[in-house]
């Protein structure tokens, strides 16, 4: 992969913040979260001239060529933002997924799609029990005649709702495949399942009987989809380590005015520590995943260690500064139509997509040899 | 002189006089050479590149004085660089008296005064500008009267740094005077103080009528918190330097990490609970390594990182979390101690010892406080005995 200059990054980092301070500001996340989309189909539009929903994408397919480490910056905006939309699901896991199983007719179909902003795309992986493991896999796979044909169920798919392709995991007779389904076809069924956080897209998809097409694997498939749901976990780090920061800021500004017993309250040693002890959060958090990003980009061998320990750093980090952020604030961030509970909900959310903190602590600790 | 001549001459002088060899032999004969060869580099100016002639220094800039000292490191040669790490000289240097500085900087510099900080009292810890020591100006010396505490290598040191009272009568940071004080006299009497851990690293020391000669006040009367600030901000940029080793700042894997060691040889690795435990105290020690190499990486790039200053308050959580796994990890062998338990001797010191680093160097109270207030911009806390006598002032 190739990967953008340091001007390039800093000028794509400087665009997509005046972009989404424009256009993605907290009263345009309110107003799209409301809406059965949940996104901004101008703003994505943008997002996707700009190069961001097919920054991974390689440029023979319409796409930036940019790597890990640059999708982990950008998703730091994008989660200090609370960015809506289906850049996780589409330019980051399905596009991945397509990229590392290397069927080339099904890159050529769908990926300029996709970067174009004009496809959104999807994956299912898990069941109901959303494990996102090998094991959770919960669609079967069965061919009659030149025909494959889905059943059963795939659960928690990002923007299910939104897809235009869904690549679907399901279990064949001859083990893992991916296949290609479109939302519309007979025999699927996509319901909207209603998410805690309201700037989150997830659905249910049944299948029943449902045609599909096979896509060739020039690698086991499960390594495919680890690809991809590694850089997705190195998205949502940058997203949450992003976010983090985003509230801890906004939070420590309220310390500095918000005024009680004659002093501001951030000068009361109560809220100071607090605040203290949330800097370091989210410097961690921010570390992790640019850590991450780093040595995915390098395929190192410890990748896997330092995606785990990003995962659930990030997530607790995210999960404790925004909890702690509405603490600190008191009453007024105990209303609807103050953000800090949207940066909770996100942070709850993030937390649980693709494992939960403690499963990753779990993967982490195995990479390490324990 | 070019960077080239002067890496030429360091390197022939260093093939001329270092005598690596003089590093193997044993403890004993070790000290009385290792004082020859400072005294040489010293004499030869090497030992503080950047300073004056005057002061057996070169008057390098810090580029050609970095190479002085790259040239010391590469033949693993002790002695350059002092003028960022020797505290003591520094702080004179910076503060003293003509006469002091003549009398000790060459010693100093060669490493044969010993030193030790007279600055905490009993009643004088995170609060350290609340002293009570008390030093009375008569005639041509001053008078100490005090107690000070957390004091180590004081039953050796030649001198103290010393923070005592000479005003009683301004607002506490105003009447400070800092002091090289004499610690071989009758009025010093240095006890050792018996920690939690059943060592002793530091000492108590009682002051009584001990004298000080007028020529060892630094800086004016009253001015002693500001040379407090000079020499704190040698001491934090020593442990600066120290923790911009040689190292990347990310944890190399030497073999299995000790926690997982230690659980599987008890049994405990497969325990979910504990391996949930032993996964989280491992990330916080890597995290810190993270930080640590980012903030590394920012000082590289000229951008000051307020992340430095989040590593004390990190340590201080890794240390108490490792040892509360490790105990974990032992269960009820942790009740046991002496050489027969060496396990449960490490896990239980390891518990008591993490206070060295939430407590010691200012308390990780104090730090957040910092962090709060120079990292984060929150006001201070108002401060009711920051303006009055210090006469005035509450102690206890």
């Amino acid at each position: 992969m190739a990967t953008l200059s340091s001007e390039e990054s800093a000028a794509l980092r400087h665009s997509l913040d005046r972009l989404l301070a424009d256009h993605g500001a907290e009263a345009d996340v309110r107003r799209v979260m409301e809406t059965p989309s949940g996104y901004d189909t101008n703003l994505w539009r943008r997002l996707a001239e700009m190069g961001v929903v097919g920054l991974i994408i390689d440029e023979d397919y319409g796409g930036s060529g940019a790597g890990p480490v640059e999708l982990e910056m950008v998703m730091e905006s994008a989660g200090g933002a609370l960015l809506c939309g289906p850049l996780l699901a589409s330019g980051v896991l399905a596009a991945e997924l397509l990229r590392a199983l290397g069927d080339d007719a099904a890159r050529s179909r769908l990926l300029p799609g996709i970067a174009a902003g004009t496809t959104i795309a999807t994956v299912a992986m898990t069941g109901d029990h959303g494990l996102w493991t090998a094991d959770a896999v919960d669609v079967r796979a069965a061919k009659s005649g030149e025909t494959w044909r889905l059943d059963s169920v795939g659960g928690f798919v990002l923007h299910g709702q939104n897809a235009d392709v869904i690549l679907v995991v399901a279990n064949g007779p001859d083990g893992l495949g991916v296949f290609e389904i479109e939302p519309g076809a007979p025999g699927v069924d996509i319901k909207a399942m209603p998410t805690f956080d309201h700037t989150l897209r997830l659905a249910r998809i049944e299948f029943n009987q449902a045609e599909a097409r096979r896509l060739d694997a020039k690698v086991p498939v499960w390594d495919a989809v680890q690809r991809a749901l590694d850089l997705a976990l190195v998205a949502l780090a940058g997203e949450q380590a992003g976010g983090a920061r985003r509230c801890l800021s906004f939070t420590v500004d309220y310390a500095r005015s918000r005024i009680q017993f004659g002093r501001a309250i951030g000068s009361f040693q109560a809220i100071k520590h607090m605040a203290a002890d949330l800097l370091l959060e989210s410097e961690s958090a921010t570390s992790a995943a640019r850590h991450a990003a780093d040595r995915l980009a390098q395929n190192a061998s410890d990748a896997p260690a330092a995606i785990s320990l990003a995962a659930f750093a990030c997530a607790d980090a995210f999960t404790t500064v925004t909890a702690t952020s509405i603490q600190m604030h008191g009453g007024v961030a105990f209303t609807w139509i103050h953000p800090a509970h949207l940066y909770l909900r996100r942070a709850r959310a993030d937390a649980q997509l693709f494992g939960s903190p403690s499963a990753h602590r779990e993967r982490y600790l195995q990479a390490l040899g324990g | 002189m070019t960077d080239e001549e002067l890496r030429e001459e360091v390197g022939a002088w260093l093939a001329a006089h270092w005598k690596p060899a003089a590093r193997e032999t044993g403890a004993d004969s070790m000290a009385p050479r290792k004082s020859a060869w400072m005294a040489k580099v010293v004499e030869a100016g090497w030992a503080a590149p950047r300073w004056p002639r005057q002061w057996l220094g070169r008057g390098l800039d810090d580029h050609q004085a970095r190479i002085v000292e790259m040239e010391f490191a590469r033949v693993r040669a002790p002695g350059s660089g002092q003028d960022r790490t020797n505290l003591w000289a520094n702080t004179l240097l910076a503060r003293g008296t003509e006469a002091l500085k003549a009398r000790l900087i060459a010693p100093l510099l060669r490493g044969e005064v010993g030193m030790c900080l007279l600055y905490s009292e009993p009643g004088a810890g995170s609060d350290l500008a609340g002293v009570r020591t008390r030093a009375d100006r008569i005639d041509n010396h001053f008078v100490v009267n005090g107690q000070k505490v957390w004091t180590s290598s004081a039953a050796t040191a030649d001198y103290g740094m010393l923070i005592a009272r000479t005003d009683w009568d301004v607002p506490k940071h105003r009447g400070i005077s800092f002091f090289f004080l004499p610690m071989k006299q009758p009025g010093v009497e240095v006890l050792p103080l018996r920690q939690i851990t059943n060592e002793s690293h530091f000492n108590e020391v009682f002051i009584t009528d001990a004298i000080v000669p007028a020529e060892n006040l630094l800086g004016e009367m009253g001015e002693g918190w500001r040379v407090l600030q000079t020499a704190l901000a040698y001491e934090r940029s020593v442990m600066g330097e120290a923790a911009r080793g040689p190292r990347s700042g990310v944890a190399e894997t030497k073999g299995e990490e000790v926690l997982i060691a230690l659980a599987r040889e008890a049994g405990a690795l497969s325990d979910p609970v504990m391996r949930q435990d032993i996964a989280r105290a491992i990330g916080y020690r890597e995290l810190n390594a993270l930080n640590t190499a980012r903030a590394k990486a920012d000082l590289a790039q000229g951008t000051s990182s307020p992340i430095m200053s989040l590593g004390k308050l990190a340590m201080s959580r890794i240390l108490h979390e490792e040892a509360r796994v490790r105990t974990a990890i032992l269960g009820a062998g942790s009740l046991m101690e002496g050489p027969d338990h060496p396990r449960a001797e490490d896990a239980n010191f390891l518990a008591l010892n993490a206070y060295f680093t939430s407590i010691g160097g200012g308390t990780d109270q104090i730090q957040r406080n910092i962090i709060g207030e120079r990292v984060l911009g929150l006001p201070k806390e108002p401060e009711i005995d920051r303006d009055i006598p210090f006469r005035e002032v509450r102690g206890g």
